[in-house]
């Protein structure tokens, strides 16, 4: 059993990637907001983190500059999660540190297989 | 006396004043316009110092030139590239030009002035370059106006743009769920659902995901129109993007038991914006089954003529009347009796297809019949959006 910690601003989205991912037998931990995603990343030291981009106060940027800077964040893979359909958008969440990339809505085969792809 | 009636008639046939003066500078000639020129008579103007037609305050330096000019007599202009002016007897100014010719004869030195008054040039020459001033000064303001409308245009589709962007994203956010619950109830992994629980369900989940469709198309379409789409060109093998298409459509064909066949004759590689014309192909492909009844043919090819790839989508369904052969690539424009029994669609399809292709550099036609099935077909240049690598 893996721990995921998914931030999402929105309750029901992070209700929907807890379930996915909980019948798939891993452990999920919650985070409402980025610095919240930040106490419980350090707290939980989490295998897997599926972050919102877009939250209000720290966004999803800010919370991966953070964390990649300690070491124990160095490496662990940061799925972005974003509503943005904009071109661009995948390659500047690469650029940031973002290890896996899924937009809004997901499609659950791929929520799946991503996820899998990086804990493996 | 014969000779002195012809110099008079010369003298007076001249359309200029003239006038001569001696060494010391003192009128012993002039014309009938000489007279009229100054408001002198003849008599009061003989034997007077030239200097009573010149403004006073440039006596001392006329002097000095009258002096200068018996040392290097020649013809010439006088105060060439200056304004000269001459006084009239009222004390009234107006602006001359003068030549000089010197001449010597028994009678001494003596200066022949040829003076013209230059007031109707000087005013045409004023009026023309203050409506040139003017010209100069009107056209700044209108570039200055357009200037600032430009900007507010700019301004104005930077924040279409980002109103889009968070339009989107707002919309997309709530469906997030709604697609993601409704996938996951219809998986009956937290229970098990009735047929009717289910059908529900699948009604909810294939009517969002309708509506992600259609806020993507409109997304497309601003972005089309605010001329704000960027191509992307990459280098990529058209066959796998086929193939690629193929399969986001096949279960869509399999469930009305089309046939899907392809037939591709292109370059391995070519450079154009990957996913843009994966969503040419898929639009057309899905297009082309939507309107064909159960049990159809969809057929790709693609090929190359000349510098282009064509790329060809055949169905075997209802067809397109000659007269709809145009507006089915406008805005929300849906085949009128065709459409029948077809699931709606955004009416932007064609649309967004059309300026996709030609923001390329190709172009998309039909031909069709009704009943007898289309053709699409659409042209990729290998010059400038594609080029062999």
């Amino acid at each position: 059993m893996k721990k995921v910690l998914v931030a999402d601003d929105k309750a029901t989205g992070r209700e929907l990637v807890r379930t996915v991912l909980e019948k798939s037998g891993h452990q999920v931990f919650e985070a409402g907001d980025g610095e919240q995603a930040v106490a419980e990343a350090r707290r939980i030291h989490p295998d897997l983190i599926i972050l919102d981009i877009h939250m209000p106060g720290l966004d999803g940027f800010g919370v991966i500059e953070k964390l990649r800077r300690e070491e124990g964040f160095k490496a662990i893979p940061i799925i972005a999660l974003t509503a943005s359909a904009m071109m661009g958008d995948r390659e500047r969440a690469i650029a940031s540190g973002f290890t896996g990339y899924i937009t809004k809505p997901i499609r659950l085969g791929a929520l799946r297989a991503e996820v899998e792809r990086l804990l493996a | 006396m014969l000779l002195e009636k012809r110099f008079r008639e010369l003298l007076e046939a001249a359309p200029d004043a003239i006038m001569q003066v001696d060494a010391d500078g003192r009128i012993i000639l002039l014309n009938r316009v000489a007279e009229d020129m100054f408001g002198y008579s003849r008599d009061e103007l003989l034997g007077q110092p030239v200097e009573a037609l010149i403004p006073r305050e440039l006596h001392a330096r006329h002097a000095e030139h009258r002096a200068h000019y018996r040392q290097q007599p020649m013809t010439r202009t006088m105060g060439s590239g200056l304004a000269l002016e001459a006084i009239r007897k009222d004390g009234t100014r107006f602006p001359v030009e003068i030549s000089l010719s010197p001449s010597e004869s028994a009678e001494g030195f003596r200066v022949t002035a040829i003076i013209r008054d230059t007031t109707e040039r000087r005013t045409a020459e004023e009026r023309l370059r203050k409506v040139r001033e003017e010209y100069t000064q009107r056209l700044a303001e209108t570039n200055a106006e357009l200037e600032m409308t430009n900007r507010e245009l700019e301004r104005a589709n930077r924040l279409k743009s980002e109103f889009l962007a968070s339009m989107s994203h707002e919309l997309r956010t709530p469906l997030h769920t709604i697609i993601g619950f409704s996938e996951l109830l219809s998986e009956e992994l937290e229970g098990p659902l009735n047929e009717k629980q289910k059908r529900f369900v699948q009604h909810i989940h294939t009517d969002s995901l309708h509506l992600l469709e259609l806020i993507n198309d409109v997304l497309d379409i601003s972005k089309i129109e605010a001329d704000r789409l960027e191509l992307r060109p990459e280098a990529f093998d058209l066959t796998a993007l086929v193939a690629e298409s193929l399969a986001s459509v096949r279960s869509l064909a399999d469930a009305k038991s089309h046939k899907l066949e392809t037939a591709l004759d292109v370059p391995t590689a070519l450079e154009a914006d990957r996913l843009r014309i994966k969503q040419v192909l898929v639009n057309l492909l899905s297009n082309a089954i939507k309107f064909t009844p159960e049990g159809g043919r969809i057929r790709l090819e693609a090929r190359m003529q000349k510098s282009f790839v064509v790329v060809s989508v055949t169905d075997t369904g209802v067809g397109i009347p000659p007269e709809e052969h145009e507006s089915i690539f406008d805005k929300f424009h849906q085949v009128g009796a065709t459409t029948k029994g077809v699931r709606e669609g955004t009416g932007l399809g064609l649309a967004i297809t059309k300026r996709l292709v030609e923001q390329h550099g190709g172009s998309i036609s039909v031909q069709s019949q009704p009943q007898q099935g289309s053709t699409f077909l659409f042209t990729l240049p290998l010059g400038t959006a594609g080029r062999k690598t």
